[in-house]
């Protein structure tokens, strides 16, 4: 069998090294090799991006590429052809980066033997597509495993439910009267199977984040019921080992941009794991403040006197399926996916997580989100000058169910709904919706912001309502609604005034209004 | 105080009999249905006040008897709230756009489930933690 001829691609402008190099090409066998010489790395790019080279030796001091650039450059362009750096001899440093970098091998020019060339081309080209291969199966495999775990946890509730369903049956005593210990005991099974249920909950959280698809929805919310309710959540809990829970958090706190099922998700993660990792009568301090370091963000905090982390492992237990070797009994149950999950979570969110501690005395961990600031919202719709005769006009839209309850998720796909129904509406340039803030009960609300005159705003009122009312999916959600607007009280503003004074100015306005709106809400009539 | 009528749709015969316990202490009536079109019959033949489904089943899956139902102009009436062990992430919003009244991801705790029972029945909620366990729905 014939076989085909290597395409080997060779970019060097030394002419000499050039010709040394082809020489040994031309004392092969012909037919074997096929040697294109470039002089540059912009002709190089071009012509890997043809496709067809087997293996490019890539010179690394080239007049348009210097150093490992040439290297990534080469990757960028065909990241499955093999690369081997040609360098000088005192240049054997640079030549291991490039093999960090992604080169198969490299040569020292000046040091090749005749022979040597052939048998590391080929070697260099085997070893590539080992890794091209190795590669794909490592991509393939992660997929397997997450449509494995997805489907695996899928099919570990369905038993888990009729567990779940028959154990709380013989607790509560439907089946008749417990003596005290087998209602501990079936306290415990059931405190297991939950145990239980959250890991098979961690784990497709986990398969979620790995692929993508973690569904995080921003609102102005006040951390303050979060913290409370994962306070009264774990209130029994803490009690039952001795342990003082508090959280402290000042009156004048102000508004998150965060999504707030997602942080309590990570206060509830963080507060489970102090009290595990706290001894009897212990404590466990929640705190909430300004960070000291960015006033754009809010910092958490949950300190605790438990057994600690040692500095060496405080790094890592943010690592998905880290667990501390010496965790002790507490730690062993669980999957090691909490912290991973939080640190992403927050992360997503646009903060960070952390934590400092002292072997023995306690950890404390943070964590942070951003502050929902109106006047970074509404900024871009006073980027222009002002004309005399527009205002800052508030558009309310007030949606009411008539069945007087609206489900959580019925809530998040209305107020989807309605917030792209307003977009529709408005000039996306001058006028900003504002996201959803945290309400209570079967009413959502929602406020734009417009610079216009009366004129404008009536326009505007008239379309949303028309919009509104056209839309079947919140006709069949049985809502009606009221389209309404006002204006801001005019601002007086000075021609030196920095931009960004002014939108503080409207900010706190439409806070104001907004405030006022929500509380005449509240008045019950 | 109750004796509304709850008809539940699971091919788990384990899961049926021990929601048949839970919801009966609670004085509800209990019927059956374990696949897609049992469940379309068994509305039919008893008008429910409220109709508990489970999303994978056969002869018909959860999806396909809610389409049924609101097809139907006397059973799009009854309210329906989707019990499944699915991820939710990806038939939560599904279950909500077909109308369902919620999504309810298995295991269910007792107290949110019978909370979400009485909300949708529009009966007056006793237990002070039901409704406020509404809000990890």
């Amino acid at each position: 069998m014939k076989e085909k001829a290597l395409q080997v691609l060779l970019v060097e402008d030394n002419a000499g090294d050039a010709r040394l190099l082809r020489e040994m090409f031309s004392t092969e066998r012909a037919g074997s090799f096929e040697l294109t010489h470039l002089l540059r790395m912009s002709e190089a790019v071009a012509h890997l991006a043809k496709g067809g080279v087997d293996i490019a030796l890539l010179d690394l001091g080239l007049p348009d590429a210097q150093g490992l650039e040439t290297v990534r450059r080469a990757h960028a362009v065909a990241p499955d052809v093999p690369v081997i750096v040609l360098t000088g001899l005192d240049d054997e440093a640079l030549a291991a980066e490039a093999m960090k970098e992604g080169a198969q091998d490299y040569l020292i020019k000046g040091q090749i033997e005749n022979r040597a060339l052939p048998r590391a081309l080929r070697h260099a080209i085997e070893r590539q597509r080992m890794r091209v291969d190795t590669e794909q199966i490592r991509k393939q495999q992660l997929q397997l495993k997450d449509e494995f775990l997805s489907h695996v946890s899928h099919e570990l509730r369905s038993p888990l439910t009729a567990i779940y369903q028959f154990v709380s049956i013989l607790a509560d005593g439907l089946a008749g009267e417990l003596r005290p210990e087998q209602s501990e005991y079936l306290r415990i099974t059931l405190r297991n199977v939950r145990q239980l249920e959250s890991m098979i909950a961690d784990l497709l959280e986990v398969t979620r984040i790995q692929a993508g698809k973690l569904n995080i929805e921003p609102q102005g919310a006040s951390l303050r019921d979060a913290i409370t309710d994962t306070v009264s959540m774990f209130e029994g809990s803490a009690a039952a080992k001795g342990i003082t829970l508090s959280a402290n958090i000042p009156a004048d706190l102000p508004l998150a941009y965060v999504d707030p099922s997602r942080v309590r998700q990570v206060l509830i993660n963080l507060v489970s794991n102090a009290v595990k990792f706290t001894a009897k009568s212990g404590e466990i301090k929640l705190q909430t403040r300004i960070f000291e370091e960015d006033p754009g963000l809010l910092v958490v905090e949950i300190a605790d006197t438990g057994c600690g982390i040692k500095p060496e492992v405080s790094k890592r237990i943010f690592e998905r399926l880290y667990q501390a070797s010496d965790a002790g009994e507490a730690g062993r149950k669980g999957l090691g996916l909490g912290l991973y999950i939080s640190k992403e979570l927050v992360a997503r969110q646009g903060g960070n997580i952390w934590v400092t501690s002292e072997p023995q005395k306690g950890s404390n961990f943070f964590f942070t989100v951003p502050i929902f600031s109106l006047a970074s919202l509404i900024s871009p719709i006073l980027t222009n000058e002002v004309k005399p005769e527009e205002g800052i006009a508030v558009l309310v839209v007030e949606m009411d169910s008539q069945d007087g309850w609206l489900s959580p998720d019925g809530r998040i796909e209305i107020s989807n709904v309605a917030r792209t129904l307003l977009q529709r509406c408005l000039l996306p340039d001058l006028d900003v919706v504002l996201p959803k803030m945290d309400l209570g009960d079967a009413q959502e609300l929602f406020f734009t912001v417009a610079r216009t005159n009366k004129q404008g705003a009536e326009v505007m009122s008239k379309r949303v309502r028309e919009q509104f009312r056209r839309c079947e999916r919140l006709q069949k959600a049985g809502l009606t609604f009221t389209v309404s607007y006002s204006f801001l009280s005019p601002i007086s503003r000075s021609v030196n005034e920095p931009m960004g004074g002014f939108a503080e100015h409207v900010a706190a306005g439409v806070q104001e209004h907004i405030n006022t709106m929500m509380i005449a809400r509240s008045v019950p009539t | 105080m109750s004796n509304k009528t709850i008809l539940i749709v699971d091919d788990d015969p384990d899961v049926r009999m021990g929601l048949n316990i839970r919801l009966k202490a609670n004085h509800y009536n209990v019927i059956f249905a374990a696949d897609g079109m049992a469940s379309i019959a068994e509305a039919r033949k008893h008008m429910p006040d409220l109709i508990i489904l489970d999303l994978g089943l056969p002869a018909g899956d959860g999806f396909s008897v809610m389409e049924r139902l609101k097809a139907n102009d006397t059973l799009a009436l009854i309210p329906v709230i989707v019990m499944s062990a699915r991820d939710p992430s990806a038939n939560r919003e599904k279950a909500l756009k077909a109308d369902a009244k919620a999504f309810l991801q298995k295991p269910v705790d007792n107290a949110k489930l019978l909370a979400v029972i009485r909300k949708v029945l529009g009966e007056k909620d006793l237990t002070p933690h039901a409704v406020h366990d509404l809000g990890e729905l």
